[in-house]
């Protein structure tokens, strides 16, 4: 899979998760650019992810992940 | 009270438990959420609208799932994140309740379970079903 595929698949877990496809993702979206985007809904996208890419994090890759770049570049690891 | 920690939860597991709801219930609700709505609080209103009696507020039936989740499965280690429920059907003073929950999914990396839900009346009958996400922390 490549990273543009990655990219675009975690956009629409975004959409689906916070029910808004007005969303646009940049590898520097942080939480601090989505108002929803709280720790619960962190949690959801980590499990929206893992259902979607048939992938598993371990609970130190999720706190350590900065931002959206950061997050294709760790599914993109997991699915290759 | 239970205090299963995450490694002993096992997709398939079940806990319930029975309550039976009282006026009692209902009054204290309405003292608590403030809901005057006469459905719930005037006899004759509820039966004129078809009902034997006073129905229970569907929220009060739904808060029995915070102590599924909070007393019986996973029990003390419980912080309940999400639930979805439908009142399948009305609930009476008098009605005497299974409230059951079943896990079908563990997360791993989150720690969290989705349990089934089930409310069930003496007859048998459900009257909510739904789903909870709850972490175990």
């Amino acid at each position: 899979m490549t990273r543009e595929g990655v990219f675009k698949e975690l956009t629409e877990i975004f959409w689906d998760v916070f029910d808004d496809e007005d969303i646009e993702l940049t590898d520097e979206t942080t939480a601090d650019d989505i108002e929803d985007w709280d720790s619960l809904e962190q949690i959801n996208l980590v499990v929206a992810c893992e259902k979607k890419f048939n992938i598993k994090f371990d609970m130190k890759e999720i706190q350590s992940l900065k931002n959206v770049g950061e997050m294709v570049d760790t599914i993109l690891s997991k699915v290759q | 009270m239970n205090n299963y920690t995450f490694d002993e939860l096992k997709v398939g597991m079940t806990e319930s438990f029975d309550v039976t709801i009282t006026a009692e219930m209902l009054d204290a609700f309405k003292g608590i959420t403030g809901d005057v709505n006469p459905l719930h609080n005037d006899e004759k209103f509820a039966e004129s609208k078809g009902h034997p009696g006073r129905v229970a507020y569907g929220m009060l039936t739904a808060s029995f799932l915070s102590t599924l989740a909070g007393v019986y499965i996973p029990g003390e280690r419980s912080l309940i994140q999400q639930v979805e429920t439908k009142f399948a059907s009305p609930v009476y003073i008098g009605d005497a309740l299974t409230v059951k929950g079943e896990i079908v999914e563990l997360i791993d990396s989150v720690q969290r379970l989705t349990l089934k839900v089930t409310i069930t009346n003496q007859n048998g009958k459900k009257v909510l079903r739904g789903k909870m996400e709850i972490l175990v922390v």
